[in-house]
């Protein structure tokens, strides 16, 4: 179909979740990407990490309930979706979405695979995870997206952390955190709400 | 497998369509609110590619809130809450999820952080997940919720209102909102719905009472479209 303006709506605006999500909202394996549900056979493909960490408010006071849900390319760099050209050789076994829930000490955790980079206009995308964080106080969700230390040559030409200024780009690195569970993890803490050099630093589009 | 184009498929958020934060007067938003403003990115293949078959995770039910697995009803005016899911172009999106959470009938949510003093109802839990059918239809029967107060410095009370997350094709489509019912003075008041400043936005977030007619007896009827940021970003069903 294509562009008419008598058919032009206006997106609704967004609200804040309040503090009333419903817990069953919330079920085991909703943080694991690297299967389609909590029965299904996880991807084959890639290298499984955890990504964990805190989220604060102002103050870095730890915050219980609030909701991460993170989104990424499979191992291959490829998107299960018509927007992606390669979309239809993409990953079967790898939904690439979740949701995490914070604890009472405001701890989030996710279980993936390593994305891989891909290439789009031109450019080449270093691997990178998108976050979304909605809770209580905020009243439309914002988002970030987190690179990877040990793709520093891919992270240098990244079109989209290229837009932070030079000295803070490493705010947008997951650190090395040992391994749980047998698999290597990443740390990444996130304050939405402090100094402006400890803030975490959030994208809009 | 169709190719789209991804630029150009999503417009900026319109002006006075996005809450104007932090909220005077509602302390939370000032201790969670970032302070520096969000670095703007273009639009690109990560924003508007989103899960495929999400449904599969985030599992689905049949949008019956008002009567319990066993039969028993929940106390309230009932009402079927009810609309399309669509694009900024009114195209229909099919399959998108859609949650919806609520308190019961005298404003409390079977939540353990509700700790107001107004009763539980032991057959309301007053959350459902359902997804939208191939015209992007979706419907839940609920009962009609209380209005309750936001216990903060100047408190006030929130308008009967229904929470709604909704999941559709992309990741730039995510939207969590809420709905409000028409007629209600105290939507003038409620400072979370004035956060939203251009007033054909926040009217849109107020559903459309159907007519009894449409609505039969067996429950109000309210109508709410929900649309979503993209495009011609909706995937063919
Ligand atoms: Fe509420």
């Amino acid at each position: 179909m294509t562009y008419n303006p008598e058919n032009r709506r206006f997106p609704l605006s967004q609200h804040t979740i309040g503090p009333f999500f419903p817990p069953g909202f919330f079920q085991p394996g909703d943080n694991d990407l690297t299967r389609y549900s909590a029965d299904a056979t996880p991807t084959e493909q890639g290298e499984v990490f955890i990504l964990h960490g805190n989220v604060c408010k102002e103050g870095r006071l730890p915050v219980p309930n609030m909701i991460l849900e993170m989104w990424q390319a499979d191992a291959n760099g490829r998107f299960r979706s018509e927007c992606d050209p390669e979309g239809d050789q993409a990953d079967p076994d790898f939904i690439a979405w979740g949701r995490s829930w914070t604890t009472m000490e405001g701890d989030y955790s996710f279980r993936s695979v390593l994305p891989g980079s891909y290439e789009e206009d031109g450019q080449r995308r270093a691997p990178h995870l998108n976050v979304l964080l909605m809770g209580i106080g905020l009243m439309k969700p914002v988002t970030t997206t987190l690179y990877f230390p040990q793709f520093a040559e891919l992270n240098a030409k990244d079109p989209i952390l290229n837009l932070v200024p030079e000295h803070q780009r490493d705010r947008l690195l997951v650190q090395p955190d040992g391994e749980v569970d047998g698999v290597p993890a990443y740390r990444f803490d996130i304050l939405t709400r402090g100094p402006a050099d400890e803030e975490t630093i959030f994208f809009e589009t | 497998m169709r190719n789209i184009h991804t630029t150009r498929l999503y417009d900026p958020w319109p002006d006075g369509v996005e809450p104007s934060v932090p909220i005077e007067g509602y302390t939370n938003t000032w201790l969670f609110t970032p302070s520096q403003p969000a670095i703007r990115k273009p639009v690109t293949r990560t924003e508007t590619t989103g899960p495929a078959e999400l449904w599969r995770k985030l599992i689905c039910g049949d949008g019956n809130l008002a009567v319990t697995s066993t039969g028993k009803w929940a106390q309230g005016l009932y009402m079927r809450v009810f609309g399309q899911i669509l694009d900024e172009d009114s195209r229909p999106i099919p399959n998108a999820v859609v949650e919806l959470w609520q308190a019961n009938a005298a404003g409390r949510y079977a939540h353990t952080l509700d700790n107001r003093r107004a009763p539980l109802d032991p057959n309301f839990l007053g959350n459902g997940r359902v997804r939208s059918d191939e015209n992007g239809w979706y419907e839940f029967h609920t009962i009609k919720p209380g209005a309750y107060p936001v216990p903060v410095k100047d408190a006030w009370w929130r308008p009967a209102h229904i929470h709604f997350s909704v999941l559709g094709p992309g990741t730039l489509s995510r939207l969590v909102t809420q709905m409000y019912f028409p007629g209600d003075p105290m939507n003038d008041w409620d400072r979370i719905l004035n956060s939203v400043g251009d007033a054909a936005a926040r009217n849109r977030l107020i559903a459309t009472q159907q007519h009894p007619r449409d609505a039969g007896t067996e429950a109000l009827g309210y109508r709410f479209d929900i649309v979503l940021r993209g495009r011609n970003a909706t995937p063919e069903a």
